[in-house]
């Protein structure tokens, strides 16, 4: 059992081109802040949050990543311990959301094949610039079997939504875990040590 | 005598609270005999009380007169206060009234004084103004320079209210004049001073220079100052800097620093510039205030940047950086060992620039302190608004400027290659495993380790907080799934038995084999050569997993340590620590990885090699008849029929793992096979039939074994056993009702572990227990 005051612990990773506001989104949930003029990310940047979710506590471990390419290798270095990817666009970038599928090759490469990933389009706060319509987001995410969501960090619109919601798929994902391995000894390249003993019980 | 009582208590009534509680007019409506009867007795009651109130009333009267008394004599002192009282009231008013008054006088005296002041204040300034007007001139003339500006300078700070008024008053168009030349050669001087600074800085006379540059904000042009001065200082930077880079091309390639001449380089670079800062910060505060020095480093760090730039595309360009880095992405992609670049090669490339990145960490560090520190004195009076804005200009300069751009490319290269080098090392360290004789682990443990603390050290000498966690993400990645794979798949070879499990072993490890092999994709060519190499190789590989728990943990306490002193010299941002404990926490969770591989691989050994062995050895025990009489039980006492061989063959099986094993993991495995002997010797006997002495037989057998077992193993075998004695117990009871001496409120300290069933089966196992005895037993 873990000594610390939680039930779950996630690690979510943001990833995504630069300046498509994964900042903005981070912040927006953890402090509940917008910040004007953010300046780009460098390297990765490191936020908890801890939400309660069905009476469980969930500690969200977000690591928030620079979308410059020359921080790329750092933050593929991060991919394998996530739990769980949010794959940010920007819906007034085309270029931003062309972008997607090198994105998915990065994912495929380095991260666990467990890993949920998330397709988030954002700032639809500037509807009347907008560049990538939802349909065909919605297609795209299909096609990929992701889940998807679009958000304004600016307006915090859905921002909360897809944190908790996310939090809820972690848990009945790590429910499920805990299940099969029950049964059968652990697998390699588990995931964390999360205390999922108590969990089962309620299920 | 009762009417006369009431009538002294005055009126009657409900009025007074001290009057009788029969009213007149109730006393005279009595008619009755007992009625008046009983407001008589009540009155004369109340009579006996008013009585002795009335007396104690004048007992006081004594004490109460002599009070009236001294209140009498203090009349007149009273009188006597009273009349003081009013002549100090009287004294105080009139103070009052003068105090104003003179107050009053001086308030209009002090008024009458400022005006002076503001007056005199007034005519200096019309007088400085003349005295300027005269003395830029006559300093002009002079080429003294610094009086000029002084005098300019006096001009400038002067309320331009002054020069208003001065203009109207009799002597306007004279002033009027007079201004336009002071302004006129305020632009002189402007000029003056500006060509001059340039001749000066063409000259690099540095005297020249500092004058001039002095002079500027007495004009004030700090901006144009400061801008001129860094132009200065910019054109020394690059000279130096040329210079240097042209040392670094005629550098010998035996020379000692050859390998880090560019992050030599570089230091020389960051040290000039430093040392500029240092030198000149002090002109700067003194003559342009605090709070200038960023402007001052925004200039040099254009600079820096060019520089930076220069001695970066020398360095690629030399070292072959970029088509090192393809031939790394391309080695990755690619498992022909033939193009593969050798990882020894990159080594020096890559001490190198976890250098040049520690120095321009260094580097940006102080720049940092030393504008936060200046803009902390200019800033000690401004708005919160003004001090955000700075600390984010700041953040700005050294996020944004090229240098730090530079840098983090060059580490984001790095990073890949760096982690190229550890994954091919340490393949190459696998590969040559080997185990010398006598050593518990072998050598790719030691090496592994090695490796991936040389890398992760590498990556914390660069300073880079992000750069450090992403090589501990990759070592993480690396013990966790390849190199746990790799002692897996050891351990999946099993552990061969002997004799004859042998042909049924050799079966499964054959299909062993095969799988993994599968799942490798490539066939293990050293496979098991003989059983003892297998054997032996399942071993090491047991200890080495526990080796990599331990070494996991020990990495990781030393990362902790080393990183602690990295942050305590400032480096990295307000998260570093928390990132960095995250890392670390991730790598530690794989030291439980390994603890629960170990795990497994005892388990398999315990299942595989011990288990099959030692299950015959105690079925033995069913050939030897429990159910013997004396002669028999003499003979066993010469001739041990089993429990002697059995501690031998143990004994000699132990042998081989405790020779093999370290002593933790042989611990482990002792406690296994206690475990195990006594769930199988608990089994046969319940299959035996046990006489009297058959018991005794048992009992003596038992203790021997636990005896032996308690040598073997560092803890309590005790616990184990417990069920085990209690059956002996039973076994050597002389009857069966003997049994209540020692159960339910009998049994004292005894726990036991057999329940009633159990206890009952155990008796049916002596034959000379009759099964009725058994049944009408109460447990």
């Amino acid at each position: 059992m873990s000594m610390e005051d939680y039930d779950f612990l996630f690690k979510i990773v943001l990833i995504g081109n630069a300046g498509v506001g994964k900042t903005c989104l981070v912040r927006r949930f953890t402090q509940g802040l917008f910040p004007p003029g953010q300046g780009a990310t460098i390297g990765v940047d490191f936020m908890i949050k801890t939400v309660d979710i069905n009476g469980e506590k969930v500690k969200l471990q977000i690591w928030d990543t620079a979308g410059q390419e020359r921080f790329r290798s750092i933050t593929q270095s991060y991919y394998r311990s996530a739990n769980a990817l949010i794959l940010t666009y920007d819906i007034t970038c085309e270029e931003s959301f062309r972008c997607l599928p090198e994105w998915l090759r990065e994912i495929e490469q380095y991260a666990s094949n467990k890993v949920i990933t998330v397709l988030v389009g954002n700032k639809i706060d500037l509807a009347e610039k907008r560049e990538v319509s939802q349909q065909r987001a919605e297609e795209f995410s299909e096609a990929q079997n992701m889940y998807y969501l679009e958000t304004s960090a600016k307006e915090s619109d859905n921002v909360e939504k897809l944190f908790l919601d996310l939090a809820c798929r972690l848990i009945s994902e790590a429910r499920q875990n805990t299940l099969v391995n029950n049964v059968a000894s652990p697998l390699p390249g588990e995931g964390k040590s999360i205390s999922y003993l108590t969990c089962c019980n309620l299920n | 005598m009762a009417v006369a009582g009431s009538g002294l208590r005055g009126p009657p009534g409900g009025e007074g609270g001290g009057g009788s509680s029969l009213t007149m007019e109730r006393i005279r409506s009595l008619t009755d005999l007992p009625e008046l009867e009983a407001a008589y007795s009540r009155l004369c009651g109340e009579e006996k009380v008013v009585q002795e109130e009335l007396e104690a009333l004048l007992e006081q009267q004594n004490t109460i007169e002599s009070k009236m008394v001294t209140l009498h004599r203090l009349g007149p002192n009273l009188q006597l206060i009273e009349g003081d009282a009013r002549q100090l009231a009287g004294m105080i008013t009139f103070t009052c009234n003068l105090a104003e008054n003179v107050s009053s006088k001086v308030r209009q005296l002090d008024l009458a004084k400022n005006r002076l002041y503001q007056a005199i204040q007034r005519a200096d300034d019309i007088l400085d103004l003349k005295f300027c007007m005269d003395g830029v001139q006559t300093a002009l003339k002079k080429e003294d320079y610094e009086q000029a500006a002084a005098h300019i300078h006096r001009y400038l700070s002067l309320d331009k209210s002054v020069i208003e008024l001065s203009r109207q008053g009799k002597e306007g168009s004279i002033i009027d004049a007079n201004l336009k030349l002071l302004q006129e050669a305020e632009q002189r001087l402007k000029t003056i001073v500006t060509e001059k600074f340039n001749a000066a800085t063409k000259e690099g006379d540095l005297p020249q220079v500092e004058r001039f540059f002095k002079i500027f904000p007495l004009l004030g042009l700090h901006e144009e100052g400061l801008s001129k001065f860094s132009e200065y200082l910019c054109k020394q930077v690059a000279n130096k800097a040329e210079e240097n880079l042209l040392l670094v091309m005629e550098t010998d390639m035996s020379d000692r620093r050859a390998a880090v001449i560019f992050a030599d380089t570089l230091t020389l670079l960051f040290e000039g510039i430093a040392r500029i800062v240092e030198t000149h910060q002090p002109i700067v505060e003194t003559y342009y205030g605090p709070g200038k020095l960023y402007t001052l480093i925004k200039h040099l760090q254009v600079e820096c940047d060019q520089q930076v730039e220069k001695v970066v595309d020398k360095f690629i360009q030399q070292r072959d950086y970029h088509r090192q880095f393809q031939h790394v992405q391309n080695s990755m992609v690619r498992s022909s060992a033939a193009d593969k670049i050798e990882p020894r090669e990159l080594d020096p490339i890559l001490t190198e620039v976890t250098l040049m990145n520690a120095r321009s960490e260094l580097y940006l560090r102080f720049i940092k302190r030393r504008i936060i520190s200046d803009f902390e004195v200019g800033d000690s009076m401004a708005s919160e608004e003004i001090k955000q804005a700075h600390r984010k200009s700041l953040d700005k300069l050294l996020n944004n400027c090229l240098l730090s751009r530079t840098m983090q490319e060059l580490i984001g290269y790095y990073i890949t290659m760096e982690e190229y080098f550890m994954w091919e090392t340490v393949n190459k360290a696998v590969a040559m495993d080997t185990c010398e004789k006598g050593q518990l682990i072998s050598s790719m443990v030691d090496d592994v380790f090695y490796i991936v603390k040389k890398c992760i050290g590498r990556a914390l000498s660069s300073s880079s907080i992000d750069c450090l966690c992403a090589m501990i993400n990759h070592s993480t990645t690396l013990l966790e799934s390849d190199f746990r794979e790799v002692l897996c798949t050891k351990l999946k070879l099993g552990f061969p038995a002997t004799t004859f499990q042998d042909i049924q072993r050799g079966v499964t490890s054959a299909v062993n084999i095969m799988h993994s092999s599968l799942q490798q994709g490539k066939l293990d060519t050293k496979g098991i050569e003989s059983t003892d190499e297998a054997k032996q190789s399942f071993l090491v590989t047991l200890n080495n997993v526990e080796v990599c728990s331990e070494n996991i943990m020990t990495l990781k306490k030393t990362l902790e340590n080393d990183c602690a002193k990295l942050l305590s010299q400032g480096f990295g941002g307000e998260q570093a620590e928390a990132k960095i404990e995250s890392c670390l926490a991730d790598m530690a969770a794989v030291s439980n990885k390994f603890r629960d591989l170990l795990q497994e691989g005892l388990s398999e050994l315990n299942s595989t090699a011990v288990k099959p062995q030692v299950k015959p050895w105690i079925n033995l025990f069913l050939s030897v008849s429990h159910n013997i009489e004396e002669e028999e039980f003499n003979d066993y006492e010469a001739n041990d029929p089993w429990v002697q061989q059995f501690i031998v063959n143990l004994e000699q099986q132990m042998a081989e793992f405790k020779a093999g094993l370290s002593p933790v993991i042989y611990d482990s495995l002792s406690s296994l096979l206690t475990s195990l002997i006594a769930i199988e010797l608990e089994k046969v006997v319940l299959k035996s039939t046990f006489s009297r002495l058959g018991g005794l037989q048992f009992d003596k057998e038992l203790r021997s074994l636990i005896a032996y077992l308690t040598t073997v193993t560092t803890w309590t075998i005790r616990d184990k056993f417990a069920r085990l004695s209690q059956m002996a117990t039973i076994l050597n009871l002389e009857r069966v009702t003997e049994i209540l001496d020692y159960w339910g409120p009998n049994s004292g300290p005894l726990t036991w572990r057999l329940t009633p069933a159990e206890a009952r089966q155990v008796l049916a196992l002596r034959i000379d227990f009759r099964s009725e005895d058994i049944k009408r037993l109460r447990l």
